[in-house]
């Protein structure tokens, strides 16, 4: 049976998790963040390593898997691996401290940089690995719609939801000019001065013509009475999967047995 | 009598537009600038760019937006949500006193609102990260530091000249922009009319 056009445009999905309301993740970001700081402050060893830290690796991991989109998860977690991986050497080799834990010809690595870098580093790869979680397996359209349902502004939600799209749209069309240039001969390898010549024959007709774009996506907003102040009507409706309660409960659980478990600690 | 601005004039349905334009061209201009391996980040082209035409409260939301766009990807960027926005707020006001009609003066304006984003910054590249934030000038700080500078002077050095640099560039880039672009879309930003071709 053919579909017509309002269920086509509609998100299908059929994991149950993947499929979670966006605001629900949103929530269990928030409160994923919220563990990471508490677990955080349990300090092991005789140099007070966070090592719990560490446990959300396997976590996230584990919720990448029931999403069922394991791999472009993983995909989007090998730019943090390196920012993790810089922040963790820089800090390791650089601070200096009192008690030197390792040597490796002229590189000292100290106590306290060793704290600093592991605490950092695997804060920034658990943190930005929820984010990854959250926005690998929503639609960047299924957000707009949740941040206009919870009362954002629907210019606001437009602006940003347009922005994610933009930049995927511009970073394609940049390939493209890119290689065009290549094409007519712009050199996009060599010395410096080479390559920074190749940057505006690349990067400006990239910029007009987003800017023409944004000139006739004016007239088509204008046209359909986005300026109007009125009850807009939407295409897309967000469909619940189900498990929104469930998770949350779960969350919430978490959150107390783990403040529970701090405060205990603490005594 | 001198024309009275208004944030709402400011947010025309252009600039509203140029908003996810601005974001775009910032991340896509530090993606470009790591594909020809250049030793500058160029990643505020878009903010300095839509404050110069849109003036300060546009390149405030440009800015905003960029860091919590890129910091889903790299969180690190979330604690220097504020350092673009002043970038975006400081360049909007200097274009809307005037200053990027002529070069010279766009030139010092530039340099101003360079300095006024590294001393912005400074204070949380060394409270929260301890100079290193994993960017690339970090390891330039990093070997001044182990040099036996101290962090404040190390990372003060290192930023004033880089990020002076990158944003004199970007400034440079903004305006090959800006001459391409014809008056009859320049004249749709509520600054336009500054920088269109009077004759």
């Amino acid at each position: 049976m053919d579909k017509s056009y309002l269920e086509l445009v509609q998100v299908q999905k059929k994991n149950k998790i993947e499929g979670l309301y966006p605001t629900t993740k949103l929530w269990i970001l928030l409160f994923f963040v919220i563990w990471i700081f508490i677990l955080s402050t349990i300090k092991f060893t005789s140099i007070q390593l966070p090592l719990l830290n560490l446990v959300w690796i396997p976590v996230l991991l584990f919720m990448f898997y029931i999403s069922g989109d394991f791999v472009k998860c993983i995909k989007a977690c090998r730019v943090i691996l390196t920012i993790a991986a810089i922040i963790f050497l820089a800090q390791a080799f650089i601070i200096p401290g009192d008690r030197e834990v390792f040597r490796l010809a002229f590189l000292k690595v100290s106590d306290s940089g060793l704290k600093k870098g592991f605490e950092l580093s695997t804060m920034v790869l658990s943190i930005a690995g929820a984010f990854v979680w959250v926005f690998q397996t929503t639609d960047n359209k299924e957000i707009g719609q949740a941040l206009e349902e919870s009362g954002v502004n629907y210019t606001v939600s437009y602006i940003f939801v347009s922005t994610l799209n933009m930049i995927n749209v511009l970073s394609k069309n940049s390939q493209t000019i890119m290689n065009a240039q290549r094409a007519r001969g712009v050199e996009t390898q060599g010395n410096m001065i080479v390559r920074a010549k190749a940057f505006v024959p690349s990067f400006i007709p990239l910029v007009l013509s987003a800017i023409t774009g944004a000139e006739e996506r004016v007239l088509t907003l204008e046209s359909r009475g986005f300026a109007v102040k009125c009850q807009k009507t939407r295409v897309l409706k967000l469909q619940k999967s189900g498990l929104e309660k469930p998770a949350m409960i779960v969350c919430v659980i978490i959150t107390v047995l783990l403040i529970a478990g701090r405060v205990v600690l603490w005594m | 009598m001198a024309k009275k601005y208004s944030i709402k004039e400011d947010f025309s349905m252009m600039a509203i537009l140029m908003i996810p334009v601005g974001v775009a061209v910032n991340v896509v201009g530090g993606q470009l600038a790591s594909l020809l391996h250049l030793p500058m980040y160029l990643d505020t082209i878009g903010t300095i760019f839509t404050a110069i035409i849109a003036g300060p409260w546009v390149g405030a939301v440009t800015g905003m937006l960029t860091n919590i766009v890129t910091g889903i990807l790299n969180p690190v960027n979330f604690w220097f949500i504020y350092v673009n926005v002043i970038a975006g707020l400081v360049t909007g006001f200097l274009a809307r006193a005037g200053w990027f009609a002529v070069w010279w003066k766009g030139l010092i304006a530039t340099i101003i609102m360079a300095l006024v984003s590294t001393v912005a910054s400074a204070p949380a590249v060394v409270y929260v990260f301890g100079g290193v934030t994993g960017s690339g000038t970090s390891l330039l700080t990093a070997v001044l530091m182990a040099s036996g500078q101290s962090i404040w002077a190390s990372v003060l050095s290192v930023e004033i000249i880089w990020t002076t640099l990158d944003r004199i560039i970007s400034w440079l880039v903004s305006l090959g922009v800006m001459a391409c672009i014809p008056d009859r879309t320049l004249v749709k930003f509520s600054l336009g009319e500054l920088y269109t071709k009077k004759h």
